[in-house]
């Protein structure tokens, strides 16, 4: 690597180690989850002040251009981001709040940009319209379902198909059809029933299918930072909780079991950083981009599932109490595995997407 | 009252099958969490009526009397159709430990409240600081006059609101090895000192409870057996009772469940999801298949050797391999909090939270391994 090249990537590496701390400034891994307690169950799942703090830093349009209001960043920088929150367990809807202004940047909504972006004011992109999927048909009538943090919503981004093109809608929360389920992380998921709204814009073309695989790679990073969290605080408790005279973290089995938890972190770790420093090049082909990014959510989805299961076991009984803090982190796992698609969808979507001559 | 022993096998398989199906109330079939005693209180009030609250109690004591393969096929039963267990400490530990250990004034005493509901027994073994090492347990009970004086706590106590009487293990002698210093004391729940915490669980159940104990006063005759004998005492009433944590019956439920979760995920007919769901109900069906070879030793009139830790450690895992192919493949449902559509068959998370807990309770996993590693392979360490 040249000298010049070589300043670039550490200056790169700094700015993310920046970002990631003013992250752990707002979202500390640290400390007792109470604030996350507080908000769980309760409509709309999370505090509006710390998401508007979020816009604040820039972080909900951290992917939008410059020119557009955005910070202009990358994808390693919002995936240090969201990891961080992850390891906070943040109910705040960062990533889908990015989705939504990733979509109005690209049809050039420029007013409800700037409201969303500053966190003043949540839009949120309602399109699903089947579980465990990436695709977005646009169907008019479809309700919408899972839509995440929807009670803390003002309005939906809702992209419908007409003319043979998704066309995005919005929708204001006022007057709409909107139905709350309560989910096991403490937050809630909304079914809405798209009905009017303002069409922002004729055709959003490609944006809808790269904005989801975005949140889909930050949603794979919020789960590194959950496991590796969760890990942290099984390690803690493996070695000060006391059995048969000694620390249970003496004992081989666990230690074993320990080693091969770390094993699927790193992996996680790495694929997950991987998939973002491609998105981050130009010139990284879509079906490549595409192969990436389902590499790493099968990953994250999985490992996180694992880690945190096993979180539960190595802390025996305590670890099966509601007021154990390691309990949270499983719960939302529960969630978030699954959404932006479960780890079976992703390895079918890599096998269909990445070419052999990549593997 | 007809003798059930002398019905053949199955006389009183149709005996109880006609019995759990006119009597047991419909809505407390298969509950996802244990039953609260006021839930239970009117399926006790028709087994009292029936004179079958405690199958296997003697019948001078006011049991059942029952042989062990007649208690097998009486649980078969309930579990085929989902009957519950209610807060049932009383009659499954307590009074066998009693009539093997206890006097007869303890027996005349405790044995016929059991039986007419008036005391609900709960268990204090484990502590704090004594989960898989129960032999470290330390609260202590102090002999002063005519009374031990009890100071401590217990955890992980099922049902502690519902009980009225404590059965726990206290340790009587500081100074002897960890096994050797530990008696079996029954404790009054009203007396003063005992304060009782319900732990809320991660299904957000108030299943169990941490009991307090603060000078509780407990009378001198409310030692059952030998003092410092009280180890080997409870380790030998864990002989039959091992067999059920290895019941295929909780996996079988949830094998049932994943095929309709399947089925409304529109999921059931792909090739990938029919060999991993092949895979569960081959393991499930070899899983019944050496329970059977554990049930033919009760029906000998045998014991149970530490092999058995195998059926629990298996089917535990089983359970739960089980439900996590259910979060697989619920997509976004795998998070909610309640069941799809009201229906409590098609609740993955509800199923999954469930069995997370099989494989800590009853002697973890990593102990029964331990158990299988030592006792039954005989390896060294």
């Amino acid at each position: 690597m040249s000298a010049a090249l070589e300043q670039a990537a550490e200056e790169r590496a700094e700015s993310i180690r920046m970002i990631r701390d003013s992250a752990a400034g707002i979202a500390p891994r640290a400390g007792d989850r109470k604030r996350i307690r507080a908000l769980r169950f309760q409509e709309p799942g999370f505090d509006p002040a710390v998401l508007r703090q979020m816009g604040e830093q820039g972080w909900i349009g951290l992917r939008v251009p410059e020119e557009k209001g955005g910070a202009g960043l990358g994808m390693s920088e919002f995936c240090a981001v969201a990891e961080e929150l992850g390891a906070a367990l943040a109910p705040e809807p960062l990533v889908p709040a990015a989705l939504s202004a990733s979509l109005l940047a690209a049809a050039g909504a420029e007013e409800p940009l700037a409201g969303l972006l500053s966190g003043e004011k949540l839009m949120l992109t309602a399109w699903q319209e089947v579980p465990a999927t990436l695709e977005a048909p646009g169907d008019p009538d479809a309700p919408r379902l899972f839509i995440p943090a929807a009670g803390g919503a003002d309005a939906f981004l809702v992209p419908v198909r007409q003319d043979g093109k998704l066309a995005l809608r919005m929708q204001h929360r006022e007057g709409a059809d909107l139905a709350l389920d309560k989910t096991q992380d403490g937050g809630f998921y909304g079914t809405l029933r798209p009905a009017g709204g303002k069409v922002v814009a004729a055709d959003i073309g490609d944006a809808l299918g790269t904005a989801l695989d975005e949140a889909t790679l930050g949603t794979a990073a919020y789960l590194l930072g959950v496991m590796d969290q969760a890990f942290a605080m099984t390690l803690d408790y493996l070695r000060t909780r006391q059995q048969f005279g000694k620390p249970i973290g003496s004992f081989q089995a666990l230690q074993h079991r320990a080693a091969d938890l770390k094993i699927q972190i790193a992996l996680t770790r790495a694929s997950v950083d991987s998939a973002a420093a491609l998105l981050d090049r130009a010139e990284a082909l879509r079906s490549a981009r595409r192969a990436a990014v389902s590499r790493a959510k099968a990953r994250a989805s999985d490992a996180a599932m694992l880690v945190t299961k096993q979180a539960i076991q190595l802390h025996g009984g305590i670890g099966y109490t509601d007021e154990a803090d390691i309990g949270l982190y499983l719960r939302k796992v529960m969630v978030l595995a699954n959404q932006f698609g479960p780890a079976a969808l992703h390895r079918r979507r890599f096998a269909a997407e990445a070419r052999e001559d990549e593997l | 009252m007809t003798d059930l022993n002398a019905l053949t096998d199955e006389e009183f398989r149709a005996e109880v099958r006609r019995f759990v199906e006119s009597e047991y109330p419909a809505e407390l079939r298969n509950p996802q969490h244990r039953l609260h005693w006021e839930q239970g209180r009117e399926w006790f009030a028709r087994l009292k009526a029936k004179g079958w609250v405690a199958p296997g109690w003697p019948r001078e004591y006011g049991g059942m009397g029952l042989s062990a393969s007649k208690q097998i096929i009486l649980i078969e039963e309930y579990e085929r159709y989902g009957v519950a267990r209610l807060p049932d400490h009383g009659v499954i530990m307590l009074g066998p430990l009693l009539i093997r250990f206890g006097t007869e004034a303890q027996r005349q005493r405790f044995l016929p409240r059991i039986l007419a509901g008036e005391d609900i027994w709960c268990q204090g073994y484990s502590e704090p600081g004594a989960g898989s090492d129960l032999a470290s347990l330390r609260t202590e009970a102090v002999l002063d006059g005519d009374h031990y004086v009890v100071n401590g706590q217990k955890i992980w106590t099922t049902l502690a609101t519902d009980a009225n009487w404590i059965f726990c293990l206290v340790r009587t002698d500081k100074g002897a090895k960890k096994q050797e210093g530990i008696s079996f004391l029954l404790i009054d729940m009203k007396s003063p000192g005992v304060t009782v915490r319900p732990i809320i669980n991660l299904a957000l159940h108030d299943e169990f409870c941490e009991v307090f104990f603060d000078n509780v006063r407990v009378p001198r005759e409310n030692l059952v057996g030998e003092p410092n004998k009280g180890w080997s005492m409870a380790k030998a009433l864990l002989g039959f009772e091992r067999i059920f944590l290895g019941s295929p019956r909780q996996s079988g439920y949830a094998l049932a469940r994943l095929k309709l979760l399947a089925e409304r995920m529109g999921v059931f007919d792909e090739p990938e999801f029919q060999d991993r769901y092949t895979r569960l109900r081959l393991d499930l069906e070899d899983h019944k298949a050496l329970y059977e070879t554990f049930v033919a030793v009760l029906r000998r009139g045998e014991s149970l050797g530490p092999d058995v830790s195998m059926l629990k450690l298996h089917q535990a895992e089983l359970f739960q391999r089980i439900t996590e192919l259910m979060l697989e493949i619920a997509g976004e449902n795998a998070g909610m909090l309640e069941p799809l559509g009201g229906n409590r068959d098609l609740h993955p998370s509800g199923q999954f939270i469930e069995a997370r807990p099989t494989t800590i309770y009853g002697g973890s996993s990593e102990i029964q391994r331990g158990i299988l590693a030592k006792n039954v392979l005989e390896l060294p360490g």
